[in-house]
């Protein structure tokens, strides 16, 4: 029968080899005797600068937003309180700006992947005049803030912007009731406009990859090309339309300049700017930012376990 | 039917889709280009040709007040009486970004390699880590300010701040290009000619892979360039980053400011992305 004083020694001695496997691990680290030690520690040498300024940049700065998101006091981090959590979670006011979020994310992330897979397919599967300079124009945007895809969509959607005076003219309307730059449907175009681009580069690396030989079998045994592409390239090019799909909406939760400038709908991000605004609201402010920052990691890794994505350009 | 609808109008369709949003990418930004040079803009097009005196309100040649005010101007050094004066928001952000990518060179460059070369266990996790962007500019401009309050404002938090925000992008770059190189026989080779593995890595993969670090770096430059969210939380007094200066004037100013504002940016971006691919291509080719 155990005793307590087998239980503790039992305790100690799993301890004692967990302890033993470190300091193996250690010395293995620190002064490599086989090769495999030694391919060890070059890994490690080959992580240490990554994870130094993951470490400093990222993981404590995150630790000290969820410690004041539970603070009980405004500029300390200090006693536990799920207080803003609670608001976050009652207040139908953010539920409002969540759906907003998700909404708006998810409806331009699905547009954007859409437009991206014909516009890589052609890029990569026909031979069109001018292509280096096709995909040039089409990645030029990437490196464009938001706030400058704001200003792209008031130049072509604002109230004296090309589409509206077009729009205006067709249907005989005034051009200022046309004007939907500043309204929901204008921040969707302006995030696709951030977003395309972007889908595009990484749809752009699955084409590169698919299989050629397979895609002219089908043909030549008869099949129309929408159906090469339906049974042959779809199946080819799946997870990195499922990576294409994750990394866009964590682009579009991700927005926030376009938001400044085309003030049309409150979302997450532009939220917690405004509760560092007037009142200071910084548990409100931290708690949203852990909110943020679980919900896309889990689904990221969700995403990653159990469906094929690829990930990566 | 004779012939599938897809063999007839597929193509077709396809290549509409591609020229359609060519279009809607790029229309607005050359008619913001040519508007820049306009004197007045409330029309559809812009009218009053041709007039630089946005460019120059915007460059700061021009006086100006308010929130609409121009870029300063800094006395880089003085020789001999000439002053080399530079604009200071431009010349700000530049180095900022050139300090994040140095940031991302050291700590992007050896992860990539470690991914790509080595097999171990959590290697998938750890390309995961290494290529996903941590959090987004906001959340962790509000992490900077509650954990680094004196230093988050600063240049130095500036730069710290974007190297973690544009780190996935050198890895992802960096990466690919090592996984194109037969990175076993390469090493393989310089070990057994007598190289250290330190060495070998440095003077033989390294510069190997210029043209994928080369890609790495004006990526990273460039997105660091025109870093908003982060720079829009934690800047409080000073020179403005590039891209606050921007938004001060798509806010404030006149649309064909504005215009002029953002046109400058769009050479800044396609002087830098034409100068570092001359670089990838020739400048360091000493070596091989």
């Amino acid at each position: 029968m155990a005793t307590p004083g087998d239980h503790l020694a039992d305790t100690r001695s799993r301890l004692q080899a967990s302890l033993d496997v470190v300091s193996t691990l250690f010395t293995s680290l620190v002064d490599p005797t086989t090769e495999r030690d030694r391919e060890r520690r070059r890994i490690a040498v080959l992580c240490v600068p990554f994870a130094t300024l993951l470490v400093i940049a990222g993981v404590y700065p995150l630790v000290e937003v969820v410690r004041i998101s539970v603070s009980t006091e405004q500029y300390q981090s200090v006693g536990f309180s799920l207080q803003a959590y609670e608001t976050l979670v009652s207040d139908p006011y953010y539920r409002g700006i969540a759906f907003n979020s998700l909404w708006l994310a998810g409806g331009t992330t699905l547009a954007s992947v859409g437009l991206a897979i014909p516009i890589a397919h052609s890029l990569e599967k026909y031979e069109l005049p001018g292509e280096d300079i096709l995909v040039t124009l089409v990645s030029f945007p990437i490196s464009l803030p938001g706030i400058v895809a704001a200003f792209m969509i008031l130049v072509l959607l604002g109230n004296n912007g090309l589409v509206t005076n077009l729009v205006a003219v067709l249907t005989g309307g005034d051009a200022i009731d046309m004007a939907i730059a500043v309204s929901a449907p204008g921040l969707f175009v302006a995030f696709c406009y951030s977003m395309i681009p972007r889908a595009t580069l990484i749809l752009r690396g699955t084409y590169a990859k698919v299989d050629h030989a397979a895609e002219e079998a089908a043909q030549s045994l008869g099949a129309t090309p929408w159906q090469t592409f339906r049974h042959v390239t779809l199946p080819q090019i799946r997870p990195g339309i499922i990576g294409a799909l994750i990394l866009t909406f964590r682009t579009g939760l991700a927005i926030f300049g376009t938001l400044i400038v085309i003030q049309a709908v409150v979302v997450w991000t532009l939220q917690i700017s405004r509760e560092l605004g007037p009142g200071y609201n910084i548990q409100i402010a931290g708690a949203m930012a852990t909110v943020y920052f679980l919900f896309t990691f889990a689904f990221t890794a969700l995403g990653l376990r159990y469906t094929d994505a690829e990930v990566g350009l | 039917m004779s012939t599938a609808l897809s063999r007839r109008f597929g193509r077709g369709l396809v290549t509409a889709t591609l020229l359609l949003v060519v279009g809607f990418l790029m229309v607005p930004i050359m008619l913001t280009f040519v508007g820049s040079f306009a004197g007045e803009w409330s029309g559809v097009f812009p009218s009053e040709f041709v007039t630089l005196q946005n460019w120059r309100e915007v460059l700061g040649l021009a006086d100006t007040i308010g929130s609409q005010r121009s870029m300063g101007w800094d006395t880089l050094f003085t020789v001999g009486g000439y002053k080399l004066a530079v604009p200071s928001e431009l010349f700000f952000s530049v180095g900022l970004a050139l300090g994040g990518v140095l940031i991302n060179l050291v700590v992007g460059v050896p992860i990539a390699y470690g991914v790509a070369r080595y097999d171990f266990r959590g290697d998938e996790w750890l390309n995961a880590i290494s290529v996903l962007p941590l959090v987004p500019g906001v959340i962790l401009g509000v992490a900077f300010l509650r954990a680094y309050p004196n230093l988050s404002g600063t240049s130095f938090g500036l730069i710290v701040g974007y190297s973690l925000l544009k780190a996935p992008f050198m890895v992802m770059a960096v990466r690919s290009e090592f996984e194109s190189m037969p990175l076993r026989r390469l090493e393989e080779s310089a070990r057994s000619l007598g190289a250290s593995w330190p060495r070998t890595f440095l003077t033989v993969i390294v510069p190997n892979a210029r043209s994928g670090i080369v890609s790495g770096a004006i990526i990273c430059w460039t997105l660091a360039a025109a870093e908003f969210n982060f720079s829009y939380i934690v800047w409080a007094k000073g020179t403005q980053p590039l891209a606050l200066f921007l938004q001060r004037h798509i806010s404030n100013s006149s649309f064909t400011k504005a215009a002029a504002a953002v046109s400058m940016f769009f050479c800044i971006i396609v002087a830098i992305t034409v100068l570092l691919q001359q670089v990838g291509s020739r400048g360091f080719d000493a070596r091989s």
